[in-house]
């Protein structure tokens, strides 16, 4: 069980479960636990992911080619599937990051106008 | 795909990895390992949800869940046939019955007309206030004319030859083209003489049309002339039948009526004559009319104003809009009926061939009507148009045969509101013109399409009465399906409680619900292919035994009909699977999961609302399946009434055959001769009682009718009589017995003969009449010796001695059984052409081989026409009213069976659901018959509630059939209540059925039952 207390957890937007795949595999390849892992702790556990919907996400991210599957064995000696940034899916990142920018940045001002 | 395959399989591996490791996580973290498990299942979520979206992604589209959806649909229905079987055949009758009614009506009322550019074309049609003043009208029975005794606001297709060279001048339209019947051919010159059909039509016509030759030319206007050389053009199924398609046929010589004819070409296949139904071997110039025609009987059409013989058909230029053009030749017609000035009949020179006075006595102003197609074959008789009087001879609707049946509306005519005496004194010193201003003649263009009706005039009607009731059986089928549906729904409520629990999606069952409606319509709808093409098969064959010629239209399903069947039926799919479907999903999951099988005791509390549709959707199947049920009740009592009906003479035992001697050259005398030898020769073949010949057959559609003057009348007043020439012997032939005097005598039949010749008749016509012409004229009179119809020398016609009652006959139908019975004159025979009566002793078909060869000994080039029997040629005359009475039966039953099924599903349905309470009911001490009781109300209160509510529908609906019923009240009760009758009968046994089947419960099993 998380450590945090359930009301400070936030819901994933809808889509961004994509983003935060496509920035988690920028730091290498990583089978599916370890990228949902990485999710929750680099939000600092405020994002929740329900680790299933991570699966069709990398489908879907597969079917796009932005992302390649290949064999692997995990730290635990263990056979399991690494997830990969391709090159398209490098080049992906930076136009989906540069329109969350945008669109955090505008929803901010609208909610904090004064800051 | 194939990298989705691969990655999909390892996908079950991963996911159970992923929680591996995500529970070794949570024991690191000091969870016990339940714990650390169940935490990580939780984290997880639904692994099933989870392995269908994965799935989701790789899906092409939907097709994979189709496929499923269609695999397990077909798995449902296989796991209920009964049901499958009823759903699939209910819609494959309602389907194939709808799609074989609607193949018959687009093929008779909706197929385009055979030409190039249908829609550009137009018919020219006449209207007026008042009658213009013709010598003589002729419709082709291929438009509406209406032209009644002196009605008012008569309207008409035919012109005259120089209307039609005006419009051709006017030149408002890209082309023109006219045509008329051609009047009975007699061909020769390709094996042994045969009669056959042929239209008269202008040089421009197939240009004009737009249509090819398939062999050697079309005509054109040099052929249209009357010094050109006589040619003629082949029908592509004639040239097939009787030439054998051969090349060489074209350049070949014909006879027809003993004019040499070249046959110059071939119309393409798809051209039968322009409009609907309509059939012609051979088209031949209009100036040709004249040489196949008896001169005499041709007056001068070519140039008389008044004379109007031609349906003119214009095509529309693609810059001149239609009113504009219309507005041109209204004008030019108004002008040339206003100020053309008319020759009178006597007008010497411009009226070639002798004024002959005749007409059974030459009666001032005699008036020739005959109706419909003369199913007797009988195209234009040309009648003669008696040279003097301003005799308007009418041939009626000469359509070519397969017109056949009862006629186009009858021909009538008359087209004289002024009487000849009538016209204004200074009339007689001005110029005669056709109309008068306030009678405002006017000429509109109606689309061709709607204005050609032709034969499908006639089978308007019934077809829309047959429309309307296999519109009801759909919505019958439909509805019973629906039923069926929601009965099967509710079946099937713990079933999808169980899938939704089980995290299927509410989309999805509710697509693969409709998928298995779907999948039930289109079983349906090829099943119901294949019933419309046995009904369209069977209708047609049916028409076609009973015309003379094949029927040109109506041949089998057509593309478009298959179109409109398969988008019904998915329409209907949907239609009656959506609200079953929307219904399961409102389903509430514990209840429906915690009780089982008993929460469907429990919904039908609250689903009271579902028990009612059930309910409704029985009644109103009843209730339009009484409707459709009275509609072919009265049809049939309509039938039966016509049948019954007392002909006035015995229509039994009665060969009846055309012949028309003057066709092969016979002229005045030798035809006499002709006809006495023939029914001399005939009388002594064994097995004939007797012979004789009358101008048209009795009963056959074909009509004439006479004015004359009746004395005491005032002096411009014209009174009308029906009228049949008759050769000797005829009323002892036909068994119409005398009431009063005598029967014709020889010197009846000189008279009657001199009155055909150039000097004007001397003595009265001797007359016998029938039973209604003294009671309308006589009343108390005593009519032998009675004279009438004499007229003084005026410019209307020579003096004229008028006719003398000779005898009283007893009433007989004359041209139609519904047609009440008229005052009728027989006058002696003197018209060429003839139809012989042959009474035999026996079976009548057997002697038509020996009436042959009697009178190919005489003649061997002489042609038969039309030969039949008085009963088969009744039946033909009730063919219509034969087809819709049968046709609506079927659909009356179909329509029970249809609800009694609905009934019996319900029934079964509610059996079924209730077996916990029949079963609680029997140990409580119910008996068998108290079960009985409980299923038989219900079904019976259904039927009985729902041949109220039908019985108030048809009350309200058939009083459109009134045109089609004969001698039965729309509101008949006697129908009622039989088919209401029939209706509970049926019902109670479609309840019997499952009310057995509930005093069978078995107590002890229907309460261990779940």
């Amino acid at each position: 069980m998380s450590t945090k207390e359930e009301r400070e957890r936030v819901e994933l937007l809808q889509g961004t479960l994509d983003l935060l795949i496509l920035r988690t595999l920028l730091l290498g390849p990583a089978h599916g636990h370890a990228i949902a892992k990485t999710i929750e702790f680099n939000s600092d556990e405020v994002l929740q992911v329900e680790q299933g919907s991570l699966y069709p996400a990398l489908h879907r991210l597969i079917k796009r080619r932005w992302i390649s599957v290949e064999e692997g064995t995990s730290e635990n000696n263990r056979r399991a599937k690494f997830y990969r940034l391709t090159s398209k899916g490098r080049r992906q990142l930076k136009v989906e990051t540069g329109k969350w920018d945008k669109l955090a940045g505008a929803i901010a001002r609208i909610l904090r106008p004064a800051e | 795909m194939r990298r989705g395959k691969q990655m999909l399989n390892e996908l079950d591996a991963e996911i159970h990895e992923h929680i591996e490791r995500e529970t070794q996580d949570n024991i690191e973290r000091g969870m016990t390992p339940g714990e650390a498990r169940y935490a990580a299942v939780r984290k997880f979520g639904n692994v099933t949800r989870v392995k269908e979206d994965t799935r989701d992604v790789w899906r092409i589209a939907w097709a994979e869940d189709l496929w499923q959806d269609i695999r397990y649909g077909l798995r449902m229905l296989r796991n209920s046939p009964g049901f499958a079987g009823v759903a699939v055949l209910t819609l494959a009758l309602g389907i194939g019955a709808n799609t074989a009614i609607f193949s018959l009506i687009n093929g008779v009322m909706l197929r385009s007309l055979p030409v190039e550019k249908p829609s550009e074309l137009v018919v020219l049609r006449w209207n007026a206030r008042k009658g213009p003043r013709f010598n003589g009208y002729m419709s082709s029975g291929d438009c509406r004319d209406n032209l009644r005794l002196g009605g008012a606001n008569p309207t008409g297709c035919s012109f005259s030859e120089p209307i039609l060279r005006e419009v051709r001048n006017s030149n408002q339209f890209s082309g023109v083209a006219a045509f008329a019947n051609s009047g009975p051919l007699s061909l020769t010159g390709n094996g042994p003489a045969s009669m056959i059909s042929g239209q008269l039509v202008s040089g421009d016509f197939f240009h004009t049309l737009g249509l090819k030759a398939v062999a050697g030319r079309m005509l054109d206007l040099s052929d249209d002339s009357p010094t050109a050389p006589s040619v003629a053009v082949l029908n592509y199924g004639y040239w097939q039948s009787s030439f054998g398609g051969a090349r060489d046929a074209v350049g070949r010589t014909i006879e027809l009526n003993g004019v040499a004819f070249t046959i110059v070409g071939v119309v393409e296949q798809r051209f039968t004559g322009v409009t609907p139904g309509s059939d012609y071997d051979v088209w031949m110039p209009l100036a040709a009319g004249r040489r196949i025609n008896n001169p005499r009987f041709w007056d001068n059409r070519e140039d008389n104003v008044a004379f109007w013989w031609l349906t003119i058909l214009g095509r529309l230029k693609p810059e001149t809009p239609m009113l504009q053009a219309q507005a041109a030749v209204s004008g030019m017609f108004r002008n040339e009926m206003l100020h053309g000035s008319v020759p009178l009949f006597d007008a010497g020179g411009r009226m070639p061939g002798p004024p002959e006075p005749r007409g059974g006595g030459g009666p001032a102003s005699r008036q020739m009507v005959m109706g419909g197609p003369p199913p007797a074959g009988a195209r234009a008789v040309p009648l003669p148009s008696s040279g003097g009087a301003q005799a308007s001879v009418i041939v009626g609707g000469p359509m070519p045969p397969p017109a056949g049946g009862p006629g186009p509306g009858r021909i009538q005519a008359v087209p004289e509101p002024t009487a000849p005496g009538q016209a204004p004194p200074e009339a007689a010193n001005e110029p005669r013109t056709l109309s008068r201003p306030d009678d405002e003649p006017t000429v509109t263009l109606v689309n061709a399409q709607t204005g050609l009706t032709g034969s499908r005039g006639q089978f308007a009607n019934p077809l829309y009465v047959l429309m309307l009731a296999v519109g009801i059986i759909l919505l019958i089928a439909c509805s019973n399906v629906a039923g069926l549906m929601l009965a099967r729904a509710a079946a099937r409520q713990k079933e999808m409680a169980v899938r939704l629990a089980l995290g299927a999606g509410r989309m999805r069952i509710l697509r693969q619900l409709l998928t298995e409606s779907l999948l039930l319509a289109a079983t349906g709808g090829i099943l119901g292919i294949v019933f419309a093409s046995w009904g369209s098969h069977a209708i047609v064959s049916f028409v076609s035994n009973n015309q003379p010629r094949p029927l040109t239209f109506a041949t089998g399903l057509d593309l478009r009909v298959l179109g409109f069947t398969a988008a019904i039926s998915p329409f209907t799919g949907i239609l009656f699977g959506l609200a079953p479907a929307f219904r399961s999903l409102r389903v509430d999951l514990t209840h429906a999961l915690k009780e089982g099988f008993s929460a469907a005791t429990k919904i039908s509390g609250g689903g009271g609302r579902r028990f009612g549709i059930g309910n409704a959707l029985v009644v109103t199947q009843v209730a339009l399946a009484i409707v459709v049920l009275v509609g072919a009740g009265l049809l049939v009592r309509t039938l039966q009434n016509l049948r019954s009906i007392d002909v006035g003479f015995d229509a039994h035992n009665l060969v009846i055959f055309g012949i028309n001697p003057s066709l092969a050259g016979y002229k005045d005398a030798q035809i006499r001769s002709f006809y006495r030898d023939l029914q001399g020769r005939l009388t002594e073949t064994p097995g004939v009682k007797s012979a004789s010949y009358s101008m048209v057959p009795l009963l056959s559609g074909a009509l004439m009718a006479t004015l004359f003057h009746w004395p005491g009348t005032p002096q411009d007043r014209q009174s009308e009589s029906d009228v049949l020439e008759v050769g000797p012997n005829f009323f002892s032939t036909m068994e119409i017995p005398f009431v009063a005097g005598r029967n014709f005598t020889a010197s009846d039949y000189e008279i009657a003969a001199q009155a055909t010749n150039p000097a004007p008749p001397t003595v009265a016509t001797p007359v016998i009449v029938d039973q209604a012409f003294v009671a309308k004229f006589l009343a108390k009179e005593n009519p032998v010796g009675k004279r009438f119809g004499q007229s003084e020398a005026s410019q209307d016609g020579p003096a004229s001695p008028g006719y003398e009652i000779i005898g009283v006959v007893r009433d007989t139908k004359y041209d139609s059984l519904r047609r009440a019975i008229s005052p009728m004159m027989y006058t002696p025979q003197a018209f060429p052409g003839a139809s012989f009566e042959v009474r035999t002793a026996g079976d009548p078909q057997a002697l038509v081989p020996a009436i042959r060869k009697v009178v190919a000994e005489i003649n061997p080039n002489l042609p038969l026409r039309n030969v039949t029997t008085e009963s088969q040629q009744i039946d033909r005359l009730l063919f219509q009213e034969r087809l819709v009475a049968r046709l609506s039966v079927f659909l009356g039953l179909l329509a029970l069976a249809l609800a009694c099924i609905g009934l019996y599903g319900l029934l079964a349905y509610e059996v079924a659901r209730r077996t916990r309470e029949i079963g609680i009911r029997s140990a409580l001490g119910a008996q068998r018959g108290d079960v009985l009781r409980l299923v038989l109300k219900q079904g019976l209160s259904l039927s009985i509630v729902g041949a109220a509510a039908g019985i108030g529908v048809a009350l309200g609906v058939t009083r459109y059939l009134k045109s089609m019923l004969y001698d039965v009240s729309a509101y008949d009760p006697i129908t009622i209540v039989v088919v209401s009758a029939l209706l509970v009968l049926v019902a109670l046994a479609a309840c019997l059925i499952p009310a057995q089947r509930a005093t069978n419960v078995d107590p002890m099993v229907a309460l261990r039952y779940e």
